[in-house]
């Protein structure tokens, strides 16, 4: 177990959802890639956002000491914040390997996203003292990316001390050793992936591969932005929020979520509220506040369009009320003065565009 | 076998199947048994999307839709667009190869590329009805691609 716990830089590949063979195919050519690197431990786990807090692999995540690198089907920002909820934290190091339309974005701002928000973002807390990168799998479809943006990473971080992993705590048994055994036989592990998509896993290769997870859904908090002024929790109705003991709004009850539901994205004031799999890409985690990228065909297939961010919001939290078989509370509830005057503002500006 | 129809999209040749039936929301329905159609995307929604590559339910199978209710996204290399049944009804079933690649949609949006089974609890268009429909459609088609190139 030793030799393969002492990379200077740990490499976690969290997998798409879903068999998508184009997907697999970058994951395990770049985690067969990087096993052949010096100074690099690499392994796999569940898609970051599905995994349940005790699931061994957000357990493993919390146990790697060192500087740490994530890639994910996901924004960086909501792969960020999703291991910050898990407890998986660190000093978020520069990625050059980004998305195009993330990139782009960037041009125009000399400051990182978190300097752009710090100004009222409550930060997170107890931040170790070592370098986290997070990655965009979307970022590039060619592997070789993805091996030079981690050989950067690996020779720009050679100088931390501490690397590896927290094995005294896993020889105490917590968690237990066994279970977090998988995540340092990468190799193993994709042969049983393999196998398991395939359909010819054996006894064997179920042992190897980590628990199952569904698809979630639920808010993640942007804590670079969030300045904990509480409207999330005035406004859902669904108990998914709450505060911790130093009175930080916290995503409490994440299974209380309504799935499809994004209202208290929409309602929060500093654009805190992360969806990862929100269509909409300024709610699933993109830099930026707008969306746009891409033509939205929604009012051609029989959506509404011309809504203010509010109003769509109220209706998605009525929609889900009911569904609950509770009663539509529309604007009467957790919406404050100041909203129902950018509304007015906003539905004033859409008649005059008569679009 | 009657001739499918065809509506112009610019030079674009969009064909619809005179076998089956329409919904404004741009999708056909085929019966496959009593009360139930199979749904998928028109030629002329899989030329406004272009390459599929994300198909994500919001409802589960089984579920009770209303008419206009969100049940799930799509994502293409060009466009992104929330889906909607093409009325009222029930959601039987889920395509499975769609699930695992959606790419299916592009290959044979009339065949297996059908989205799912559906026993809808509306009124439903003839083929003719649907062209009649895309004629205006187009128009305001036209208007909102444009509207949204120019503000980006």
């Amino acid at each position: 177990m030793s030799a393969s716990t002492t990379g200077t830089l740990t490499v976690v590949i969290s997998q798409a959802q879903g068999r998508n063979p184009t997907k697999r195919r970058l994951e395990e050519e770049l985690a067969q890639a990087l096993l052949a690197e010096p100074g690099i431990s690499v392994t796999l786990v569940p898609h970051l956002y599905d995994m349940s807090q005790n699931h061994s692999g957000l357990q493993f995540l919390r146990e790697v000491r060192g500087d740490l690198l994530v890639l994910g089907w996901l924004y960086e920002r909501a792969i960020r914040w999703t291991l910050d909820r898990a407890g998986v934290r660190g000093r978020l190091a520069e990625t050059l390997l980004r998305a195009a339309d993330e990139a782009d974005e960037d041009d125009d701002e000399d400051e990182s996203a978190d300097e752009r928000h710090a100004a009222g973002g409550i930060g997170s807390v107890d931040v170790p003292d070592r370098a986290l990168w997070c990655i965009d799998f979307r970022a590039s479809e060619k592997c070789q990316d993805f091996v030079n943006e981690i050989r950067r990473m690996r020779d720009a971080g050679a100088a931390a001390e501490v690397a590896g992993f927290d094995l005294l705590s896993w020889i105490s048994g917590n968690p237990s050793a066994e279970q977090l055994q998988r995540y340092l036989q990468p190799e193993r592990l994709l042969e049983a992936r393999r196998n398991f998509d395939g359909g010819a896993a054996s006894l064997e290769d179920r042992a190897v591969l980590p628990e199952d997870t569904g698809r979630r859904w639920y808010p993640v908090i942007d804590y670079s932005r969030c300045t904990n002024c509480m409207e999330c929790i005035d406004f859902c109705l669904f108990g998914v929020y709450g505060v911790d003991a130093l009175d930080r709004i916290l995503v409490e009850q994440q299974d209380n979520c309504k799935k499809g539901c994004p209202a208290c994205s929409r309602v929060c004031p500093a654009n805190a509220i992360i969806f990862p799999h929100h269509k909409t890409a300024a709610i699933a985690g993109a830099e930026g506040e707008v969306s746009g990228l891409k033509i939205d065909l929604t009012k051609l297939f029989g959506g509404d369009e011309g809504e203010s961010a509010i109003e769509m919001a109220v209706k998605e939290r009525d929609r889900e009320l009911i569904l609950d078989g509770r009663d539509a509370v529309g604007m009467s509830v957790g919406i404050r003065q100041r909203h129902r005057e950018q509304m007015d503002q906003l539905l004033a500006d859409l008649d005059a565009l008569q679009f | 076998m009657q001739q499918p129809f065809v509506f112009m999209m610019g030079q674009y040749e969009a064909q619809m199947p005179a076998d089956r039936m329409y919904s404004k929301r741009h999708l056909w329905l085929q019966s496959c048994g009593t009360d139930v159609y199979r749904v998928g995307f028109t030629a002329y929604s899989v030329r406004l999307l272009q390459d599929v590559y994300f198909l994500e339910w919001s409802v589960d199978e089984g579920a009770l839709v209303r008419d206009r209710q969100e049940i799930g996204e799509v994502e293409s290399a060009k466009a992104v667009s929330s889906m909607f049944p093409p009325s009222a009804g029930r959601i039987l079933r889920f395509n499975p190869e769609l699930l695992r690649d959606p790419s299916g949609i592009n290959a044979d949006n009339y065949g297996t590329g059908w989205l799912y089974e559906f026993r809808p609890d509306g009124e439903l268009l003839t083929a003719e009805q649907y062209l009649e429909h895309l004629r205006t459609a187009w128009e305001e088609a036209q208007r909102t691609i444009k509207g949204q190139m120019n503000e980006g």
